[in-house]
């Protein structure tokens, strides 16, 4: 049977405070248990990219609304024996849904050889938003995985979806 | 001209630009809070200092020593990647105008993803990097 671990498991807020604690916490189980640095890493940069997504891209962010009460941030990292899957989720307005979708989907269509090629052509055309995103992490998801992205919409109401996204990280 | 030197935090790689030695250097971490008011400042003074180094008119003889561009990264989040490429594509700009410009990209021994990464940028800008492994 295949060994299994809960990493990380953090349901609720999202903020810099708390990705530092979770970076902490993951750091010291890869450093304990993984001797693949290549494998390390990649656990690390997908976390970072993850948690920096929740961060600038959850479109409600008051904690104390009752919808982020009943939908909190999520944050999983599992490892089933050699591979990890981590899940991440997030509100966003249903008037992003086509957009995130379209740009997961492009990802999913490509080859391993036209992501890295996406890339580099995103780093050269990259504009810094607002937030201090580059536009990048999803494309950073998909090149470091080299698997499909999963995702879901969970409609809360008129306004408001339930994001959730699943990687697959495989030795 | 500004002399740089920019202490390592945990969230923010070490960064030395000192002219009068021919030197850009990066070591450490980046993934900073802020990573706009991290980097402009550094690409705006690199930016600024190769356009008026290349107009002097010893430009020719101090052109011999190369200038060296050290990348000691250990990780960087993919906003840093940016940032890192804008850096580069200074490089490359005076590196065209025939500035003896060198990169060396260090990675760790059996860190191959960061090797990769290094050759991604420098095929992004058409510019040769000397690749040095460090054993750790």
């Amino acid at each position: 049977m295949k060994s299994y671990d809960v990493v990380i498991n953090h349901k609720g807020p999202v903020n810099l405070e708390i990705i530092d604690q979770i970076l902490h916490q993951l750091k010291n189980y890869l450093n304990h248990k993984i001797d693949d640095k290549v494998i390390r890493k990649r656990v690390y940069s997908l976390t970072v990219e993850c948690l920096d997504n929740i961060l600038k891209h959850s479109d409600l962010n008051d904690e104390s609304h009752e919808l982020v009460t009943s939908y909190p941030p999520r944050f999983i990292v599992e490892k089933i024996g050699e591979d990890f899957l981590i899940h991440t989720g997030n509100i966003i307005f249903n008037s992003n849904i086509d957009l995130v979708m379209q740009k997961i989907e492009k990802l999913n269509s490509l080859t391993q050889i036209d992501i890295n090629s996406l890339y580099k052509e995103s780093l050269s055309n990259a504009e810094i938003s607002e937030k201090g995103g580059a536009g990048l992490g999803l494309i950073v998801m998909a090149k470091t995985t080299g698997q499909k992205i999963k995702y879901d919409f969970e409609r809360i109401n008129n306004n408001f979806s339930y994001f959730a996204m699943q990687l697959s990280l495989k030795k | 001209m500004k002399k740089l030197n920019i202490a390592a935090t945990e969230k923010s790689p070490k960064v030395i630009f000192d002219p009068d030695h021919y030197l850009f250097e990066m070591e450490g971490n980046s993934r900073p809070e802020n990573v706009r008011d991290f980097y402009y400042p550094i690409i705006e003074n690199l930016g600024s200092f190769f356009e008026k180094y290349i107009t002097k008119k010893d430009f020719e003889v101090k052109n011999e020593n190369p200038f060296k561009f050290n990348f000691k990264l250990d990780y960087f989040n993919s906003s840093s990647a940016k940032f890192i490429s804008d850096i580069l594509v200074i490089v490359k700009t005076y590196s065209e105008k025939n500035l003896n410009i060198k990169i060396y990209w260090y990675f760790e021994d059996g860190d191959e993803d960061m090797k990769e990464v290094g050759e991604e940028f420098s095929d992004m800008i058409s510019v040769p990097f000397n690749y040095i492994m460090i054993s750790k």
